[in-house]
């Protein structure tokens, strides 16, 4: 059975970019087989670097702003993945992209050896406290059901829910 | 007629800033402001606040020195409430920022200003930064990165979480520390303190070749100022407590104090240029440019507690004399605690007296609260007065970088009139921000746009944009 690492990205503070955290309370509420992992970063920089083991499969979700209409749920192969331009501006100014070249030189064992984003497109990520879009929030499902079928598996609910 | 030079965003310093640059008719630089673009409104957001929730709210000033916001606040109330927190607790705290400190210079020096030393200066903006480094030096970037990660566990381990810890307290610790824990933390220090003795020789060759490289760097970065720093006992560095000490522009002692009676010696003034304050140190009635940081606590200091440290504090002094007033040598003092920061790791951590209670009880009483802890980018002070109900009445932070803010006008001012006049465009941004992120400023107070922001830099004379250089977004 192949490995998987899932990280959840995001910003429960600011709007839409709080989707990856809510996307990850959602999975962290099934009981998931040993070769799938769930992790939740605050940002997917240089802390990825040190949750990689060499899984043959990376899942990034975030929120995104692809141009696509807001709620749209979109998925990614590595070579699709936007790039940040140029020198990061803080220490926070390192992204997924980045991060995983960074390990492909430094750890090259620890390597992913495919990476897939799912994102969800967002509408606002500059309002603090505002919570998600309505077409964001809805579109949470679909997201769910693509991580679920890219990890290959079926999770169990950890709690009955009447 | 005058020009304005306006540099906007510096890159590569936490948090975000724009320089100005206000030229006289000859091109000479008249007046430099570095600006603060953000409002840091904590002083207000903190008054009604119940006050033995400080520790957790100041540790989100920032992301970059939040432990040093978390202990100094826990500080404050543990001199408000009166108490004496158990030797366990402080050893713990003590640990728990040896993490942070690993954390944030090791940050400063292998991410932030790693792509200088590998590349040196004048590069290619597009591959002088983590990705470029991780290509030509795999071993100093994996080793680097490495330290950073264990200074957050270690800062996790004690502090709940690897960034905004949450388990200081009013009184010492939330918790006592498990066996298995202890084994932790003993791991993580030791496997720190290799790691920088196999990274330490490299990296200051790096420095010192970058500085041999560009021999201005040397000559012209020197603004004679007076610096301030604390000391523990035998006047050793000492970051989570000591009095503070000041020395002159010559190195001699002016003075030593509590953290308690800063307002005796520190003023604060409001400027129209930039949202932080500056600040002077008041002595016998004139008013001193003073900065603070890790070159100002190796100008304060007479030696360091831990042997490798101190073997390397002696060879920086003896190249660099007392005091140093260059700005730029200021990465290598870094490395030098970064060491001292190892080592001190190992030693608490192997302490055995880091296990058993670690709080007594601090109810919360009418008084005034005031505590400093050296963050890693210099002296950070915090003054509470809170009510006879535990409610904070007023705050008052005084924090690194606005105490630099004078130092670092002025080295902008001498460097920009350094630049050759007809240098190139991106030469002159990036000299400029190499100026400026010497001093490591951290503006991290509010906000954080992620990724790169452009530069938009315009000169004009008479009102007329006479060269405008751009770059990133604007271009």
């Amino acid at each position: 059975m192949r490995t998987v690492l899932v990280v959840c990205i995001g910003n429960q503070l600011v709007a839409d970019d709080g989707v990856g955290q809510v996307i990850f309370q959602e999975l962290a509420g099934y009981k998931w087989p040993e070769t799938v992992r769930v992790k939740f970063l605050g940002l997917g920089g240089i802390d990825l670097i040190e949750e990689l083991q060499g899984e043959d499969l990376l899942v990034v979700v975030d929120g995104v702003q692809l141009g696509f209409p807001a709620g749209s749920v979109v998925e990614l192969c590595w070579a699709d993945l936007p790039a940040t331009q140029g020198r990061p501006v803080s220490g926070h100014g390192l992204g997924v992209r980045e991060a995983i070249e960074v390990t492909r030189k430094i750890y090259p064992e620890r390597c992913p050896k495919e990476v897939m984003l799912v994102g969800v497109e967002g509408r606002c990520f500059d309002q603090l406290g505002k919570g998600l879009s309505l077409e964001v929030a809805e579109a949470i499902p679909e997201a769910l059901g693509r991580i679920v079928s890219l990890a290959g598996c079926k999770p169990r609910p950890l709690f009955r829910t009447c | 007629m005058t020009t304005t030079i306006k540099i906007d965003p510096v890159t590569r310093i936490e948090g975000h800033a724009r320089v100005l640059l206000d030229c006289d008719e000859n091109g000479q630089v008249d007046e430099a402001h570095f600006c603060v673009n953000e409002l840091r409104g904590f002083e207000r957001i903190l008054l009604g606040m119940e006050a033995h929730t400080l520790p957790q709210v100041t540790a989100r000033i920032c992301g970059v020195c939040p432990t040093a916001h978390h202990l100094v606040a826990a500080k404050a109330l543990d001199n408000c409430t009166g108490v004496e927190i158990p030797e366990a607790a402080r050893l713990l705290r003590e640990l728990m920022y040896m993490g942070h400190v690993i954390h944030s210079h090791a940050l400063s020096l292998f991410v932030l200003a790693g792509p200088d030393l590998v590349f040196g200066l004048g590069g290619d903006a597009a591959t002088q930064n983590i990705v470029g480094m991780a290509e030509k030096e795999p071993e100093l970037t994996q080793k680097g990165l490495r330290l950073r990660t264990l200074g957050q566990k270690i800062n996790e381990v004690i502090g709940g979480r690897g960034i905004h810890p949450v388990t200081a307290v009013a009184g010492g610790l939330s918790f006592t520390i498990s066996d298995g824990q202890c084994k932790r933390l003993q791991e993580l220090s030791t496997e720190a303190l290799s790691l920088i003795q196999d990274l330490f020789g490299q990296t200051r060759d790096l420095l010192l070749g970058l500085f041999d490289d560009n021999p201005a760097l040397l000559r012209q970065l020197n603004i004679p100022t007076w610096y301030m720093g604390s000391v523990n006992n035998n006047g050793g560095l000492s970051f989570y407590d000591g009095i503070l000490r000041v020395v002159d522009e010559k190195g001699a002692l002016q003075r030593e104090f509590p953290a308690s009676d800063y307002d005796k010696y520190i003023v604060e003034r409001t400027v129209s240029y930039s949202y932080a304050k500056e600040v002077y140190f008041d002595h016998q009635g004139s008013e001193h440019m003073y900065r603070v940081s890790t070159l100002a606590r190796f100008n304060v200091i007479d030696g360091i507690d831990t042997p490798l440290a101190h073997r390397e504090f002696e060879v920086f002094r003896e190249r660099f004399g007392r005091p140093c007033h260059n700005a730029v040598v200021q990465m290598y003092a870094k490395l030098v605690e970064l060491m001292y920061a190892c080592e001190n790791a190992v030693v608490l951590s192997q302490s055995s007296k880091i296990k058993g209670p670690t709080r007594v009880p601090a109810p919360m009483k009418a008084g005034r609260g005031v505590a400093h802890i050296e963050a890693p980018r210099g002296t950070l002070i915090h003054d509470y007065e809170i009510d006879d109900k535990g409610i904070v009445r007023a705050a008052n932070m005084i924090i690194a970088t606005q105490q630099n803010t004078a130092a670092i006008n002025a080295s902008i001012k001498q460097g920009a009139n350094a630049l050759p006049a007809n240098e190139s465009g991106e030469k002159i941004l990036n000299g400029i921000e190499f100026i400026v992120r010497c001093y490591d400023p951290c503006l991290a107070c509010s906000t954080h746009a992620i990724g790169r922001m452009g530069l938009d830099v315009e000169m004009r004379q008479g009102g007329e944009v006479r060269k405008r250089i751009v770059r990133g977004k604007y271009a």
